[in-house]
Formats: C-alpha cells, structure tokens, sequence
C-alpha cells in the first residue's frame, strides 16, 4: 500500500507533472549530497534496488499486493541515497508496465518519504532500543506516512476529497474505498515490520556495520 | 513479473524485426511522444486513431501474445477501480479511460521489448544526474544476479521449515533470509567496484554509444512519428 500501481492517463495532469518535477529536483539534491561518494556507493545501492525489485516481484496477497523494502533500505542508505534507489526502481518498474511513466515521479516521492522517515526514526531509536525493533518500528513509521501519501493519490485520481479520510467524513463511495484499503494498509505495516524485524535481527548479529547505528552491537564489543 | 523482465529482456536482445534494428534514440522520442498524445489527447477519436497505430507499432515487433496481453491487461486492471469512480453514465468515459492506459502500456512494451536494456538506459542515464544514471545499470544487473541467489533462498526455506509456524515467525525468518541478500549485495558491491578499477573506469557508466547509431531501420521511426503528427493535427480537435 505504498507503490503506486496507476496506469497513465488517470491522473490530473498538474500532479503527475509536478510529482515528476518535485522529484527531479529531489533527485539533483540527492546526486549533490552524494558527490564525492565512492563508485562503491552507488553499486551498492545498485545491489539494493535489485533486492527493492526482486521483493516487489513476489506477491503476498490479492491486488498485486507484495513487500517494498522501502523502510530497510532508507535505513541502510540514508535518506538521500534511498530516493535515488527508489527512482531508479520506479522507472524501471515502470518500463516494465508496472505502474505508468507518468506516475514515476508520485511513485519515487512515496516511496522515498517512507524511506526518509524509517531513517530519522530509526537514527531516534536505535539509541535506545536494540537494532531488530528499532529497524521494525522505523519501518512501520515510514509504511504509514507513504500509505497515508498513497492514500491521497489515490484519493484525488478517484477524483474523491482525501481531506474527508482525515477528518472523518465517510459516506458513500469514499466510506466503501476507505473499508477496503484501510485493512489492507494496516497488513502493510505489520508484514513490513515484521521483515524488517528479522533483517534487523540478522544483520545485527552477521553484519552490524551494514546498519547506520548499532549501540547493542557496539556495547556488546566493548563489554568483551 | 520477474519472468516477464527475463522474457523482455531476451527479446529486446533477440528479436530481427526492422524495430529491433532501428537506433534506440529515435524509439525512445517516438515513444515518449505517443504517451504525451494518449495522456493529454482531448479527442476520443484521436485516442483510437492512436490505439491502433500503436497495435501496428506492437504486431510488426513480432513481441509473444502472452506478453502483449499481460501488458495490456495490466493496466486495464487498475483502470477499472477508477473508471468506476468516474463514470458518468456515457461509453466515451470508460472508453477514455481504458485507452489512455492501454495505449500507453502497449507503446512501453514496445519499447522495451524491441530496445536491448544498455541502449535503452544509455540516453536515460545522460538526462539523469551522474550517480542516478549509473544505478540505472547497476540496479538492472543487479537484479538479475539476485534471482538465482533469492531462488535457492526460498527453496531452502521452505525445506528447511522457514515457512510452517505462525505468520510473525514466517515473516521474521523471510527478513533474515534478506538479510543475507543484504550482506551479500553489500560484499558484491565490493567485487564490482574492484572490477571497475581493474577495467579503467572512468568515473562514469557511459554504457554503449548504439543508441543514437542512425540506419535504414530508422525510415520506419521516422514513418511512425509523421503518422503520429499526422493524427494529431487532423483528430486534436475534433469531439
């Protein structure tokens, strides 16, 4: 529930094109932060958004339902280099017929503001928590604002108020959508938690230098 | 979706049709063009006019009809939940709605399905800043040397018991069994990025220079577009 699946033509003109240019300029921001950065960098966000693809390749449920990684690989490369990633991964989803042309941009903007709150509230808990729950809750985190943004696409492509969802109002056809979606949304966040719950686990114990913080890591090698 | 990447991806490389010789510049403006004209096109008729110059686009490339039909059922899918919420009570609504989808899917299947991926990223990669342009290719072939490696994971999975007990413990065991794809994407990286010192690089992935290699073929772009300008001018403003 947080990849848009839109064909082209459904949407308005005016937000695909602003989606698409908002995510260029984003795109250009992201390349200057990471100038400078080794070619080493790049193939191994490379190697990551083959993995983003290789999991979306997998269905888990009705409606194309299938894993995104978003929120693991925000954590795993920042904020900056996960929306490359997720750029990327869009427009080659989209060249596949997976998703319009037109709907790359919208696609790249939430999925990579999934990915850049996974990473801020990954960097805020894991002072605190171990990395398996830190890297899970990070991830929900960021599953529920790039749903809540998915949401509103969707909303506006139905041609249907998405201000209505937020305050209440549900009646009619945006009462039916919404009791459809919502369920499907919240299955989102617990499967995606859950994955991250376990690639957080494991890269803990096997690859702590992968994660941006590992302080259980970190303390456990001092303590010995 | 995989299988459909793998499928396209030989094709594009395959395939003997006029389209696959034409250079991958011109398909690219050709295609690019088309999906201006279905997504803003205001006339109904243009719409279909379009529609069938991109099935002629589709049935010369010589592209499977499994993989053409999932290309057009894909989106017909989708359209559908929004032609519902749309709809005005006319057949010209629907209609609409379905072509513009369609038409544009059918044109990127044609694309992809008649361009090898180096000549297709290639010009994409020059529009796009340096380190996006890259992972371009890097994501792509990096796919490909994932699938083999996340096979045999599952297949090991399952035989090994990760997918019996409650769905939490199935889920979790799925992330670890990512994880080590994760491990292992980081250490390739590693390799690739020695291999690239080794071969002389340059600091950028140039890719091929093909894709603006003009020849005969490219007669028959060139034929597409003015049919494709000539639709326009002639059907932009009719109803």
């Amino acid at each position: 529930m947080s990849h848009l699946h839109i064909p082209d033509g459904v949407l308005p003109v005016w937000l695909w094109a602003s989606g698409l240019v908002a995510s260029l300029l984003l795109l250009v921001r992201a390349s200057v932060m990471a100038r400078g950065g080794s070619p080493q960098r790049i193939a191994y966000q490379g190697a990551l958004g083959g993995l983003m693809l290789a999991a979306m390749a997998v269905p888990l449920g009705p409606m194309e339902y299938h894993l995104t990684l978003a929120g693991p690989v925000g954590v795993l490369l920042g904020g900056a280099g996960a929306f490359q990633v997720t750029f990327i991964v869009s427009a080659i989803l989209a060249l596949m017929g997976h998703g319009g042309l037109t709907v790359v941009g919208l696609n790249a903007l939430v999925l990579g503001s999934g990915a850049a709150v996974a990473n801020r509230a990954y960097g805020i808990l894991a002072i605190r928590l171990r990395p398996a729950p830190a890297l899970a809750i990070g991830t929900a985190a960021g599953q529920m604002v790039a749903g809540a943004l998915w949401l509103v696409v969707v909303l506006i492509a139905m041609r249907l108020e998405p201000g209505a969802v937020f305050h209440g109002r549900l009646d009619g056809r945006l009462g039916v959508f919404v009791a459809v979606v919502a369920p499907l949304w919240l299955l989102g966040v617990v499967v995606e938690s859950l994955v991250a719950f376990g690639l957080g686990r494991f890269l803990a114990r096997v690859g702590p230098g992968l994660l941006p913080r590992a302080p259980a890591a970190a303390a456990s090698g001092e303590a010995t | 979706m995989i299988g459909t990447l793998a499928q396209i991806d030989y094709l594009a490389s395959a395939g003997r049709t006029p389209w696959h010789r034409a250079s991958a510049l011109g398909k690219l403006i050709l295609a690019l063009a088309t999906l201006m004209v279905a997504v803003l096109a205001p006339s109904l008729r243009l719409l279909i006019a379009l529609h069938a110059l991109v099935w002629a686009l589709v049935l010369t490339s010589r592209l499977p009809a499994r993989l053409v039909a999932a290309a057009a059922g894909y989106p017909l899918l989708f359209s559908a939940l929004f032609v519902a919420s749309q709809w005005d009570g006319t057949w010209q609504t629907p209609l609409r709605l379905g072509l513009r989808p369609l038409t544009a899917s059918l044109v990127a299947v044609w694309l992809v399905g008649t361009t090898p991926y180096p000549d297709l990223f290639a010009p994409l990669a020059r529009a796009l800043p340096r380190s996006a342009g890259d992972g371009l290719f890097l994501t792509y072939r990096a796919l490909f040397a994932l699938l083999a490696r996340s096979e045999r994971l599952w297949r090991a999975l399952r035989l090994r018991g990760g997918m019996s007990g409650s769905a939490r413990r199935r889920l979790a065991l799925a992330g670890e069994g990512l994880g080590t794809l994760v491990v292992h994407g980081f250490e390739r990286s590693q390799r690739l990025y020695a291999t690239m010192l080794l071969r002389g690089h340059s600091g950028r992935i140039c890719g091929c220079r093909h894709y603006a290699e003009w020849s005969r073929a490219d007669l028959w772009v060139l034929l597409a577009g003015a049919t494709l300008a000539g639709l326009g001018l002639t059907f932009w403003r009719t109803p």
